[in-house]
């Protein structure tokens, strides 16, 4: 019988239903394949041959010349403010990520509980998903040329007392480093960031964790595990893949998102420099700084994560 | 209850205890964390809504002393609202249901087919993902501004709704890469029985994704659809870069500083003092998310209950 069949297959190799469903792959991606090269690939390779030349615009065409790693050069050496706005970005992009990972993940264990009141909750964890990626929430996080009392400034006001301070004198704890109370007092003025820019990883997290059966809890329950324990034990592990997968997303959105410092600085130089070459350069050197940052992460990460089909 | 050990009890009664704390620092939690985010929005409700003079006034918080819808009407006509409204239906809503239905295409092409080079072609999309919309955007705009074939035609595209139209078609929109892999995971995921019953009831592939496979992925493409919504409406640096003369909802917004000051001095170049634009600033912001919200309460029941059958899960 299967004799027959590989023989039927060989002398009509080309009509066989995995073949037609091969061409038929490539149907469907041809409209991405089409626009890919387009819009994305060519693009992709012509910003690259910039960012080694001087570009200039001449009525009717564009006129580039090539210049080497001059531009490179200046990114990196000439320009007084690039180097200072990458490094301030990564390192900020740095701390805050941990701290909107754990956010999310607790509230969308919060979310996860049942109780009164849940969707209303949800509905409003979810609402910065639809309004984080626009320029309304440049004004309203203060961001955008310093709008006065808007939202957040006025917000923040709240917290920028030395809250964090005059606690720890309370307690008593006198000896602490610094550093630490300049690192909780960042925390404590970021609140209004970091809840506004975790819509998406709550609704990522909550989907993982509704993909834990409830067999496991009950059985937890069973065992005489703590909410705690059950935690650290099963939802953790469970919603590990998601941590990666939010991590990255988290990175890369902070990344490239236009309001972001290095951005607005590569903007100028476009925009207002018509300075293409350079312009194109600092995107480069910053895409090269943000996919060697993306790579640690997930190196790391990935060595804690558990799957369970594997 | 009496009949119970002692022990047992008290272990209850412990247990209800903690149940209780619980449940009251969980609604402090969300209250504070749910006012953070509400707070905004109110603010800009409460803004629209007053006079000028009430901003200056301490008394006043959060209601207005002198309630006016003059200034909602100034913001409408200073952002051109109706008319930013209708291109960004034209343009960006449009853009984002042929985003919908190309990446479905090819997210459905990547999880169901193998073929030759399947692994790096997805390569090519995850790429999308992690390329900043920045560094093509230059290129691309002179790849619009001179459309067309090297010597034989050239078009300028600049301006046309074509420059959003077209990547847009062909899976290549704002954030399109994300897009296809959310697709990706969620057909992935659909049982491959429904394919070979539909292969044996006589569908060839096109079909059984238009019978089979779209009826079955509603609630993800209606979660796609809104994020895709969303990005698009949200965009203004795309639009700013491809439009200079239509004007959207986002770009209007972004710009209004200008046009504020061109409407007050009869000179776009005065910078107003922030505290003076706030109360327009706040009413536009209400002005551009309001059609979001009501999109988002018609959709929010696909968010809060039934994420897992929305795809975003792998």
């Amino acid at each position: 019988m299967k004799a027959e069949i590989t023989k039927k297959q060989r002398r009509r190799p080309r009509s066989s239903y995995e073949k037609r469903k091969a061409r038929y792959g490539y149907g469907f991606i041809s409209l991405w394949l089409v626009g890919t090269l387009l819009f994305f690939l060519i693009p992709l390779v012509k910003s690259m041959i910039y960012s080694f030349s001087s570009v200039s615009i001449e009525p009717g065409n564009l006129k580039v010349e090539w210049a080497g790693l001059s531009n490179y050069r200046h990114a990196v050496s000439k320009d007084p403010q690039y180097t200072d706005l990458l490094e301030e970005t990564l390192i900020e992009t740095l701390w805050k990520t941990p701290l909107i990972l754990i956010f999310s993940l607790f509230i969308a264990v919060v979310l996860n509980q049942k109780f009164r009141g849940r969707t209303l909750s949800r509905a409003i964890f979810f609402l910065p998903v639809i309004i984080a990626t626009g320029p309304v929430y440049e004004i309203i996080s203060g961001d955008i040329k310093s709008t006065g009392n808007t939202g957040a400034a006025q917000f923040s006001t709240m917290f920028r007392t030395d809250l964090v301070g005059d606690l720890m004198q309370f307690l008593g704890v006198y000896g602490m480093s610094g550093r630490i109370t300049n690192f909780i007092t960042a925390v404590a003025d970021n609140v209004f960031g970091i809840v506004w820019s975790s819509g998406i990883q709550i609704l990522l997290f909550l989907a993982a964790l509704q993909n834990i059966p409830s067999s496991a809890r009950e059985a937890a329950q069973l065992e005489g595990a703590t909410s705690w324990e059950y935690f650290w034990k099963i939802t953790l592990p469970c919603v590990s893949p998601f941590i990666l997968a939010n991590l990255i997303f988290t990175v890369i959105d902070s990344f490239t998102n236009p309001m972001n410092k290095v951005m607005r600085r590569i903007m100028t130089f476009q925009n207002e420099d018509m300075n293409y070459g350079l312009a194109a350069a600092m995107a480069w050197i910053y895409f090269a700084v943000v996919l060697i940052a993306v790579g640690i992460l997930s190196a790391v990460i990935s060595r804690f994560i558990y799957y369970e089909n594997e | 209850m009496k009949s119970l050990p002692r022990a047992e009890r008290s272990y209850i009664r412990r247990r209800n205890a903690a149940d209780r704390l619980w449940r009251f620092f969980r609604f402090l939690i969300l209250f504070g964390l749910g006012f953070i985010i509400l707070y905004p929005l109110l603010y800009m409700i409460s803004c629209t809504f007053r006079d000028r003079s009430d901003m200056t006034d301490p008394t006043v918080l959060w209601i207005p002393r002198h309630p006016t819808l003059s200034v909602l009407k100034d913001t409408i006509e200073a952002m051109d609202f109706w008319n930013a409204l209708r291109n960004t239906l034209v343009i960006n809503v449009g853009c984002s249901f042929m985003q919908v239905a190309s990446c479905a295409l090819t997210g459905y092409g990547f999880a169901r087919f193998s073929f030759r080079g399947k692994k790096l072609l997805f390569g090519i999309v995850i790429l999308m993902m992690l390329v900043p919309t920045q560094i093509i955007s230059l290129p691309l705009f002179f790849q619009f501004r001179f459309f067309g074939i090297k010597g034989v035609f050239s078009r300028n595209l600049i301006d046309s709704v074509w420059t959003m139209y077209l990547p847009a078609m062909t899976a290549n929109g704002i954030r399109s890469g994300l897009m296809i892999l959310i697709f990706r995971q969620f057909f992935r995921g659909l049982p491959r029985e429904l394919e070979d019953a539909a292969y044996i009831d006589g569908c060839g592939p096109f079909m059984t994704f238009v019978r089979v496979m779209i009826p079955n992925a509603i609630p993800a493409f209606l979660t796609v659809f809104l994020f895709s919504i969303v990005w698009y409406w949200n965009d203004y640096y795309v639009s700013t870069m491809f439009f200079h003369n239509t004007r959207t909802v986002s770009t209007m917004l972004y710009n209004l500083d200008s046009e504020l000051s061109l409407r007050m001095f009869g000179d776009a170049t005065i910078k107003m003092s922030p505290r003076e634009q706030i109360v327009w600033k706040q009413a536009s912001c209400l002005l551009s998310i309001t059609p979001l919200l009501i999109l988002y309460t018609f959709l929010q029941k696909y968010f809060t209950e039934g994420i897992e059958r929305s795809g975003l899960v792998g």
